[in-house]
């Protein structure tokens, strides 16, 4: 506080010569105010309150909490003649403005006035003696930082009174409610860590109060929890339209056609050779431009979808090419035409040779979502980066990093356990019936494995009908036998 | 294969416990070399005429560089440039030190990082002096006054501040500013967008993204005036903010020795001249 006083102080004389004409100004207001107040009514002068808020103080949310320190903005326009020399603000029992500071602004028009002034505070009032008279028509803003509003919520209006300078007092107009909410559980648990001793001690060494400060990693969950949805949302979203329009690209690519060749990679080489930060931005801001208005939410799906989709083509025409010749001349000598030989053999084969790195692309993708907050996608770390913004504190990062975690590292997990199942079975091992129990019982075989066969064993039995293709093109990774009836060739490579 | 994987497994403990270490030692060392530099570390406490500085003989600064004609990056010379920029080159000269600029950081990261040290000595970007900033960092003596400026595209409808607060309105801010705490109060209805500077929130109002943006008035007249000509200022929110500059709480001495420089610069006309050269009055 008394920090405070003393720049104030200093600001003050810096301008001391913009203060004359407003004194004398202000001392024939005061004469002014004192020859009409006799004839006049006050009602008609009096100073009217602009408004009144509270600074949301719910960690990543709109709300304001009782019981939790917050800011009180009140604004109010001196009358026509008067002169304020101070005024009283009260809110309802139960708010405090104790250990609250108090922030003077008064303004006429866009220019500040250096008036500067005293603030005492008891209880749920704050009385604000200024330094000298505000002048008429002048804007008074008093920011009251650290009060705090009742406990248990409700809508509440700032009251009060005003002095001019003749001594007179007069009642201020009530502000229009200020909704609070009730204190949450989440807050409660967070006091709690507040009080605790090891939390104050954990977060008094600078790295860990910095990265991982309890209270913060607790509501940063909370609050973070949207965003981490529209993160999987749009990843979920987008990546349907992305394997399809990879597909497409990748059948392009392969062509016989030289046009369609061409087609194919110039939209994968453009897509590849640029970042999706730049991408983004072209989109996001130049599709408005040319009047296409859509949802940020939509955009952003389509925008990871198309980058994804660069990436998916080579994939898959990596793993379309590398199904041997063998298996095309074998098809042709079935008698299956080019389609039917891409759609139940090439491609059935492709699929489980290119999910790792489907997988992979998919991680990949999921953490990029995160570039879409430069452009204003509610998404994970754009909730952070706010909490960062008003903690002042790391955490938030973490916790975001830790919601990309819970969805990233099982995936990686699986991608092993796939790779190490179709390398077995490329080589021709992998488990055969009988096989299985003895290396069940030697290897100590993992439990995803144990259940990966089982599900090799119901495909198995389901996709005896052609009709099932699909389907067991896309378990294929997942048998340790091509289930798909090839007459024979299945075991030819 | 088995072996293999479990291998991996400890690998990756031992290699987690490492990098944890290594992360701990750089959080020590950066901590050390903030206050190491200068004369004497230990008595930090009883050290009240010395200051510390990141690099000896310079005054290292921190800034987006995002704010025309405040501070921005001149894109002839690539070099930093705006009020703030000479004003610091005048303080540093005051003081005696070179002012250098650092790259620009992201405006919400700089007092985190003036706080935590060891980075740069000050930061300067328009920063309001407000109480919640106070007690996180210490700000010097004011060196401008402000207000906050609401933009939205000229040929927008919704313009004034009832049209703004509903809930199909989209109001970008720069993240962390006084200009985001405005609209969570005065537009609770309206979706707030946080972006990383005011340029990036005109660019969206300019091409329909978001239908207002709200900033510091000086910053977004000049980009309505110089860049933006298809936006125009529609509200003038005074606000009557003073821009202060960040420096550490653990360096009181460095802020009294730049609020000297400022008092002195004021006393010259200096600082005068700087406010009619870069906004053609004092503001």
């Amino acid at each position: 506080m008394s920090h405070m006083h003393e720049n104030a102080m200093t600001r003050g004389e810096s301008h001391h010569t913009r203060r004359l004409p407003l004194l004398a100004l202000a001392l024939s207001a005061a004469l002014v105010l004192v020859a009409t107040m006799a004839l006049l009514p006050v009602s008609a002068l009096a100073m009217t309150t602009n408004k009144a808020t509270a600074r949301p103080n719910e960690d990543g949310g709109s709300g304001v909490i009782g019981a939790m320190d917050t800011r009180l903005t009140w604004e109010g326009t001196v009358g026509g003649d008067e002169e304020v020399s101070s005024i009283t603000l009260s809110l309802p029992e139960g708010a405090t403005f104790d250990h609250a500071s108090t922030r003077i602004t008064v303004l006429d028009g866009l220019n500040r006035t250096s008036i500067d002034g005293t603030a005492t505070s008891s209880g749920n009032s704050v009385d604000v003696q200024f330094s000298e008279g505000i002048p008429a028509g002048s804007l008074v803003r008093l920011e009251i930082t650290n009060m705090q509003f009742p406990a248990d919520g409700g809508d509440y209006v700032v009251s009060g009174s005003y002095t001019t300078a003749d001594g007179q007092s007069h009642a201020l107009d009530d502000s229009a409610a200020i909704t609070v909410i009730a204190n949450t559980p989440l807050q409660a648990a967070v006091s709690w860590l507040d009080a605790q001793p090891w939390v104050a001690a954990w977060n008094s060494n600078p790295f860990l109060g910095m990265f991982f400060k309890p209270q913060l990693l607790l509501t940063s969950f909370a609050s973070l929890f949207p965003g981490w949805l529209v993160c999987l949302g749009i990843v979920l979203a987008c990546y349907p339209f992305a394997i399809v329009l990879g597909l497409a690209f990748a059948m392009l690519k392969t062509s016989r056609h030289k046009v369609l060749r061409a087609i194919a990679i110039c939209y994968i080489n453009l897509l590849r050779g640029t970042p999706l930060f730049l991408q983004i931005y072209i989109m996001f801001f130049g599709l408005p431009m040319v009047g296409i208005n859509i949802d940020n939410n939509v955009l952003g799906v389509i925008v990871m979808a198309v980058n994804s989709s660069a990436y998916l083509a080579e994939i898959f025409r990596a793993g379309i090419q590398s199904i041997p010749q063998g298996q095309y001349e074998a098809a042709a000598s079935l008698g299956m035409n080019g389609f039917q030989t891409m759609t139940s053999i090439i491609l059935p084969q492709t699929v489980r040779r290119v999910i790792p790195t489907v997988t992979s692309d998919f991680i990949t993708s999921y953490k990029d979502t995160s570039l879409l907050s430069s452009v204003g996608v509610m998404e994970l770390m754009m909730f952070s980066k706010n909490l960062t913004t008003t903690s002042g504190n790391i955490t938030p990062y973490m916790a975001a990093a830790i919601y990309y975690l819970i969805v990233t590292l099982p995936l990686i997990k699986v991608v092993g356990i796939i790779e190490n199942n179709i390398a077995r079975s490329e080589r021709g091992g992998g488990p055969r019936p009988k096989r299985r129990a003895v290396a069940g019982a030697s290897q100590q075989a993992s439990k995803a494995e144990e259940e990966l066969a089982a599900s090799a064993e119901v495909s198995h039995a389901e996709t005896a009908k052609p009709a099932a293709d699909v389907f067991a093109a896309l378990s294929a990774p997942f048998v340790s036998h091509p289930t798909v009836d090839l007459g024979g060739v299945a075991d030819g490579e | 294969m088995k072996q293999l994987a479990s291998l991996t497994r400890r690998d990756f403990l031992a290699c987690a416990m490492a990098a944890m270490g290594t992360a701990a030692l750089a959080g020590c060392g950066s901590a050390s070399s903030s206050t190491g530099t200068s004369t004497s570390a230990s008595t930090t406490s009883a050290s009240q005429d010395t200051y510390t500085l990141v690099k000896d003989g310079q005054l290292t600064i921190a800034s987006d560089l995002a704010n025309p004609p405040l501070d921005y990056t001149d894109t002839s010379t690539n070099e930093p440039t705006g009020f703030e920029v000479e004003l610091m080159q005048a303080i540093g000269e005051k003081l005696g030190l070179t002012s250098v600029y650092l790259s620009p950081v992201k405006f919400d990261t700089i007092i985190p990082t003036i706080k935590q040290g060891g980075t740069a000595d000050v930061g300067v970007s328009n920063f309001t002096i407000t109480d919640e900033r106070k007690q996180e960092i210490d700000f010097t003596d004011p060196y401008l006054d402000s207000n906050q400026g609401l933009v939205t595209a000229k040929t927008s409808t919704k313009t004034t501040q009832d049209d703004l607060n509903s809930t199909d309105v989209k109001v970008a801010v720069q993240a962390g500013t006084t200009g985001e705490s405005w609209v969570e109060e005065n537009l609770p209805n309206a979706t707030l967008v946080s972006l990383d500077d005011p340029v990036v929130a005109l660019t969206g109002v300019q091409s329909g993204l978001y239908d207002a943006a709200v900033a510091d008035l000086p910053v977004v007249q000049y980009l309505v005036n110089n860049s933006f000509t298809d936006c125009q200022v529609s509200i003038e929110i005074p606000t009557g903010e003073q821009y202060g500059i960040v420096v550490s709480k653990g360096n009181p001495a460095l802020t009294s020795a730049i609020n000297d420089a400022l008092a002195q610069l004021d006393e010259e006309g200096t600082l005068k001249d700087l406010k009619t050269k870069w906004f053609g009055s004092d503001l």
